[in-house]
């Protein structure tokens, strides 16, 4: 495969310009599964600003209607690939829900998704916790002011409930993440429990993202933890206040990817790059800022993804937090401008330690039910995460003077440097998952003599 | 004439119009003025009526989740619906466009956005006038009740505090084993909580004061806002129409292509060496095998409701007709002989009260077991399975009906059949079959209305394209349509049941022999 | 030997132990072309013997031989013509016709065919309904089809069951002048059952009475020996006519009273029952 890149690079370089770049595609038309979330855009712009086109695939851009069918009509062939959850793919690997190869070599987007509490909640939350109890208060807000209502619930005997979107979505190990970062136990997932509500001081179970709202109002859970517009809605319905988004979580976590089988991939090498390729320009196209640093493109990304076809919630609605601006509260309006990062601080790229992170929360709340060495860690993620992929697309692109140099982070071992910005201040270092299970509270541990297995 | 329009009419099942029809011939006018007042006005006043109530009440029915729809804004939701449908295929018109056609095209679009663009601008500027001035209005109108509110808390707070302190200090020289006293203290601290809940229940009631201030309407505001939006949006689809029409175009594609490869084989012609010969040999193959695929593709639409409610309206007479390929035959058999019927019934009382939900999960399994390649599968697996789904839940009406029509032949019939000798199938086609007809199509128009009710169901977790994914799409999305976009799928879904139903009564009633007239 | 034979055929219905008898020891004989006419009480079990004739009902004992040999099942030679007509109600007289002589004569040829059916038509003055559904005819009318369909099989005995008992007093008259003619035209063996002595009379060359059920049986013939052609209005007047007549009725009557009694001393009390009748119900469902 190495060679026909090296030869189509050539071509390239020999100054053919072609409206179809010369990859020689398996397949040019393609469907691309997404769901109803602002995230799903560097696809549908691919798709709606030409870039799939100028690779000679004509793309079609389907919605699907939850996280489930979208991964079977993957594995199953309806789809060629889709916007998916980080943890999906993982997931689908190492056999926790579906079973079935599932590879990845790009990123969607980082962070986009908030908590958001019921008026109730909030009300008594301010009432714990007096620094909250502003119209502005300052973030991020732990769940600290959260701690007391559960304790009282649970002494009547009863469980506060929250939502989420899937169970290895990015939004349950977020969710999870806040309420056990102050000491709250959310539940741990066990052989026979694969709901995840073992020990539970506060009930999670999946709720499909539109009905979030109208199930908060209905009173059946008390918060929840979902991507966008589902947050902003909230408040513009005044049923709930988003008390945090998971960038205060963990500042600049992955949270979407573009998914494939490994067996599509195998057939369609080409095709795969080039779907990368356009997917890429797209990432870069939406994250394009002027000299003020403002995103030139975010507002015309948001009049196509506010079509029905696409995301299809309000312009206006969407506008917010694509452009930057996040409505805590009607009196709380706050710029956030890396809510959704398409593109910057190499965010395309498949970090191995992006894997490895869903794996060690995987292991942590008991979904991978036994210990298992920091060599499967390794392992497993490369199965996974094709950086490979990614840089051949890359390459192409730099050939071509679509990107950068500095754009890609060429001579990377795929391992972000150790961080500490959570909103615990735990610091994880993804070449020692072993070491960062066993640095949680709540969780399971595992032994310290794995880590060097 | 007169009669056989008649006929016609009450063959259709339109015997409404009959009073028209004579009334035109001049038959007996008032009293075919008095029918057509009773069957054609009373529906008539009542649906206005309808929508008069409809009118009245929606917008006074409203919950946080969002607002009735009006029967103007369901109508505007329509439109948009439409809108999307009419421009989504003047695209993939575009994209065949060529020649004259295309620049006749291309200068109409140009102009339309020259008109639109200061149109658009003027708006925006109005709408960030009215938006500001809007935020200073609610700004003003909140900032002092926020102030308010801030120091209606904080008195409560002082003065809880205070009082609490107080009744602490009193606790503390409470006399020990005084039951009159301490009870007098229980209920000074019983009134300090009601208190208590009584400042946070007018802070609440406050606080909703701050948040009407902040969800206060300017519909002025509104209405440009949505005008700016409409500008907007057009300007987004002529902008697509635009790339259609130049470098997206097929034709235009198609031209540039070609002469590259008149260029390629150029070079071909005059290459010299092997390697550089079979190089551009190479080329040149490539060039016209991707003229080729060009000229073969095709603008990708997107499923738009009018096609999705023709793709649901196909899938149901797919399901339809499966489930009737397996209930009649089925229903003959379990009619003929009863240890059939005693071996089926147990099942049939067992799989009959089954959900298309549960129905739906089981048939993806066994037909994706079928097709291994959904590029090669000639039907769609999703339609397929939304299609059999429906022919599961919908067969059993057909089923039973048959059956009992089979085996309730009258028996006189069935001893002509015996005097004549007929033989087993003469006797099944000409006897039993045409017998049993009439309550085989009435299980029909049965299975019919309940394959359509459940399709919808099933193409909303199949997520097949059809009126069920349109709706859970529409859900999805969570736009300020999304209601009125429900209201308008509950009269499609409507008019196309009746449109069916109807059609099922025409067929009921051509086979019906003995003339019992049809339920409507 | 005669052309239909019955010979002490008995018959019964319902399981063993309760087992009522409809018919014991019945026997008659019919000669070829002769018209005979069988009269009963309605639950004598006149029906039963229709379906034990044309073969629809195989004996318990005995046996029904026609030219000699046994009667096994039914067939297009024993034809029926049926109380209530059984006419297809899904096809035209032309075609309720047509599907019997389809079935009888299938070697015929298109016209063939075509022919035969409309001479059988023509016979009963059918032809202006021949495109007529049945249910667009009345009773009568129905009658004629069911008997032009039966006379289409070219049957070597003819049965009728009751034919036109469920007819006004006025269309009864009409159409028993007409199987007169036809008969005449077309002479064949016939067997009617009929509760009409009038009828009976007016019909049939020799009269055979039906027993009391349960457990009826053939009596001893009445021959009738008034000059053919017969006609009604005169008849009334006929002395022979009138004294065959009540020599019939007063046999019936006796047999009536008897029974009665029979059944008395029998000490048999009958449930309080009646028979429903579903196919009203299927009709309308």
């Amino acid at each position: 495969m190495k060679r026909t890149i090296i030869n189509t690079a050539a071509i390239v370089a020999l100054g053919v310009t072609s409206v179809f770049a010369d990859l020689d595609l398996e397949k040019d038309e393609l469907k691309f599964g997404f769901i109803k979330l602002t995230d799903c855009a560097p696809l549908v712009i691919a798709k709606e600003k030409g870039f799939f086109e100028d690779e000679g695939i004509q793309a079609e851009v389907i919605a699907q209607p939850n996280w489930k069918t979208l991964l079977d009509n993957v594995i199953n062939g309806n789809l060629d690939g889709a916007h998916m959850l980080s943890g999906q793919p993982i997931a689908a690997t190492i056999g926790i829900g579906t079973q079935a190869d599932v590879i990845t070599a790009f990123t969607m987007d980082l962070n986009g998704n908030g908590i958001t509490v019921s008026n109730a909640i909030w009300e008594e939350m301010q009432f714990n916790d007096p620094d909250l109890d502003t119209p502005t208060p300052k973030h991020p807000i732990s769940a600290k002011g959260l701690k007391p209502i559960v304790d009282e619930k649970l002494d009547a005997g009863e469980k506060l409930q929250m939502g989420m979107v899937f169970p290895v979505s990015t939004h349950n190990y977020e969710l999870r993440y806040w309420l056990a970062a102050s000491d709250i136990h959310p539940g741990m997932y066990t052989e026979s429990d694969t709901g995840g509500r073992t020990d539970a001081q506060v009930e999670l179970s999946v709720t499909p993202p539109p009905m979030m709202p109208t199930v908060l109002e209905a009173g059946n859970i008390q918060g929840y933890c979902v991507g966008e517009p589902w947050n902003q809605q909230a408040v513009a319905k005044g049923i709930g206040v988003p008390v945090t988004t998971n960038y205060d979580v963990w500042k600049n976590n992955p949270e979407k990817v573009f998914g494939v089988t490994k067996e599509w991939n195998a057939a369609n090498p080409n095709t795969h790059i080039a779907v990368v390729k356009a997917l890429i320009r797209a990432g870069k196209w939406l994250d394009e800022k002027d000299a003020d640093g403002n995103f030139v493109n975010r507002e015309e990304a948001v009049r196509i993804l506010s079509q029905p076809n696409y995301v299809g919630a309000d312009y206006d609605v969407i506008k917010n937090s694509m452009t930057g601006t996040f409505i805590f509260q009607k009196s709380d309006v706050r710029k956030m401008p890396e809510f959704n990062v398409f593109f910057d601080h190499y965010a395309t790229y498949p970090w191995y330690s992006d894997g490895i992170w869903f794996l060690t929360q995987m292991r942590r709340w008991g979904q991978i039910t036994e210990s298992k060495p920091a060599s499967w860690y390794f392992d497993t993620v490369q199965k996974v995460y094709q950086p490979d992929i990614y840089l051949q697309a890359a390459t192409l692109l730099l050939e071509e003077g679509l990107i950068e140099n500095s754009d890609v982070p060429w001579n990377t071992d795929g391992y972000k440097p150790a961080t500490t910005e959570f909103i615990d201040g735990v610091e994880y270092d993804g070449r020692d998952p072993i070491g960062y299970i066993n640095s949680h509270k709540i969780g399971n541990k595992d032994a310290e003599g794995l880590a060097s297995k | 004439m007169k009669f056989k329009i008649l006929k016609a009419l009450d063959v259709a099942g339109l015997q409404v119009f009959d009073p028209v029809v004579r009334l035109i011939c001049g038959e007996n006018p008032p009293e075919q003025v008095r029918k057509i007042l009773l069957f054609i006005g009373v529906p008539i006043v009542t649906f206005i009526v309808f929508l008069g109530v409809w009118t009245y009440l929606a917008p006074r029915h409203t919950t946080k989740a969002g607002e009735v729809p009006t029967p103007g804004v369901v109508k505007s939701a329509a439109d948009g619906i439409w809108t999307f449908h009419v421009r989504e295929n003047q695209k993939a018109t575009d994209f065949l466009l060529e020649g004259d056609a295309r620049e006749a095209a291309l200068t109409a679009v140009e102009a339309r956005i020259a008109e639109l663009e200061p149109l658009a601008a003027a708006a925006k500027v109005k709408l960030d006038e009215l938006d500001a001035a809007a935020k200073a209005k609610i700004d003003a109108e909140a900032a002092p009740l926020q102030e308010q509110y801030k120091e209606m808390r904080k008195t409560s707070r002082d003065e809880n505090k205070a009082t609490k302190a107080a009744l602490i200090a009193e606790a503390d020289k409470l006399p020990v084993n005084d039951a009159a006293a301490r009870d007098a203290f229980l209920a000074k601290v019983a009134a300090f909580d009601l208190k208590q809940e009584a400042d946070k229940q007018a802070q609440k009631d406050f606080k909703a004061k701050i948040d009407a201030a902040y969800t206060t309407k300017f519909p002025e505001m509104e209405a440009v806002r949505s005008e700016y939006n409409g500008y907007e949006e057009e300007l987004q689809y002529l902008s697509k129409r635009l790339d259609y029409l130049t470098g997206d175009n097929q034709s235009l594609k198609i031209a540039g292509e070609s002469t590259e490869l008149n260029e390629l084989e150029a070079t071909f012609l005059t290459a010299e060496g092997g390697k550089a010969t079979f190089a551009a040999a190479e080329k040149v193959l490539k060039k016209q095998e991707a003229i080729t695929r060009i000229s073969d593709s095709e603008y990708s639409r997107p499923w738009t409701f009018p096609r999705q409610i023709a793709r649901s309206v196909w899938c149901v007479f797919v399901g339809f007709f499966i489930g009737t390929a397996i209930a009649v035959p089925l229903g003959v058999v379990c009619g003929l002989s009863r240890v059939c019927m005693a071996a089926l019934t147990p099942l049939i009382a067992l799989f009959k009260p089954v959900s298309p939900i549960v129905w739906l999960p089981i048939v993806f399994i066994i037909v994706g077991g079928f097709i291994s390649d959904p590029e090669l599968a000639p039907v769609h697996p999703a339609f397929l399975s939304s299609a059999i789904t429906v022919a599961l839940c919908s067969l059993w009406p057909t089923l039973v009906n048959t059956a009992l029509g089979v085996a309730s032949v009258e028996k006189d019939h069935v001893n002509v059949a015996r005097v004549l000798r007929l033989g087993f199938f003469s006797r099944l086609f000409k006897i039993v079959l045409p017998s049993a007809l009439p309550l085989i199509f009435a299980g029909l128009r049965i299975s019919l209305g309940v394959g359509w009710m459940v399709l919808i169901a099933a193409e909303l977790l199949s997520s097949s394209e059809g009126i069920g994914k349109f709706v859970w799409d529409m859900f999805n999305n969570g736009s300020s349509q999304t209601f009125a976009q429900m209201f308008v799928v509950v009269f499609v879904v409507g008019a196309v049941g009746l449109l069916l139903d109807r059609i099922m009564i025409v067929l009921q009633r051509s086979v019906s022999f003995d003339g019992a007239p049809t339920a409507i | 030997m005669a052309f239909l034979e019955m010979e002490n055929v008995s018959v019964g219905f319902g399981p063993e132990g309760s087992r009522t008898e409809v018919l014991r020891d019945a026997s008659l004989s019919v000669e070829e072309n002769e018209f005979i006419a069988v009269v009963g009480f309605s639950g004598s079990g006149k029906s039963t013997l229709v379906s034990l004739l044309t073969g629809l009902l195989r004996p318990d004992s005995g046996v029904i031989k026609l030219k000699g040999k046994p009667v096994t099942k039914p067939g297009p030679h024993l034809g029926i013509v049926f109380q209530n007509y059984s006419l297809l109600p899904w096809l035209s007289v032309y075609g309720n016709i047509e599907l019997a002589a389809k079935q009888v004569f299938p070697h015929y040829s298109k016209a063939q065919r075509k022919e035969h059916v409309e001479r059988y038509i023509e016979m009963v003055s059918l032809t202006p309904a021949r495109n007529k559904k049945p249910s667009e005819l009345s009773g009568g009318m129905r009658q004629r089809v069911s008997l032009a369909r039966t006379l289409s099989m070219q049957p070597e005995v003819l049965v009728m069951d009751e034919p036109l008992s469920a007819l006004d007093a006025l269309t009864r008259a009409n159409l028993q002048d007409e199987l007169v003619r036809i008969w005449e035209e077309d002479k064949r063996t016939v067997v009617m059952i009929t509760n009409d002595v009038d009828e009976a009379v007016l019909l049939a060359d020799r009269i055979v009475p039906l027993t009391m059920g349960p457990s009826a049986t053939l009596a001893s013939d009445f021959k009738v020996t008034l000059e053919r052609p017969r006609d009604r209005t005169t008849l009334n007047t006929n002395p022979e006519f009138k004294k065959l007549r009540n020599e019939i009725i007063h046999f019936m009557t006796a047999m009536n009273k008897e029974a009665k009694m029979l059944r008395v001393d029998k000490g048999l009390a009958m449930p309080d029952i009646q028979p429903i009748d579903y196919s009203a119900t299927k009709r309308s469902a």
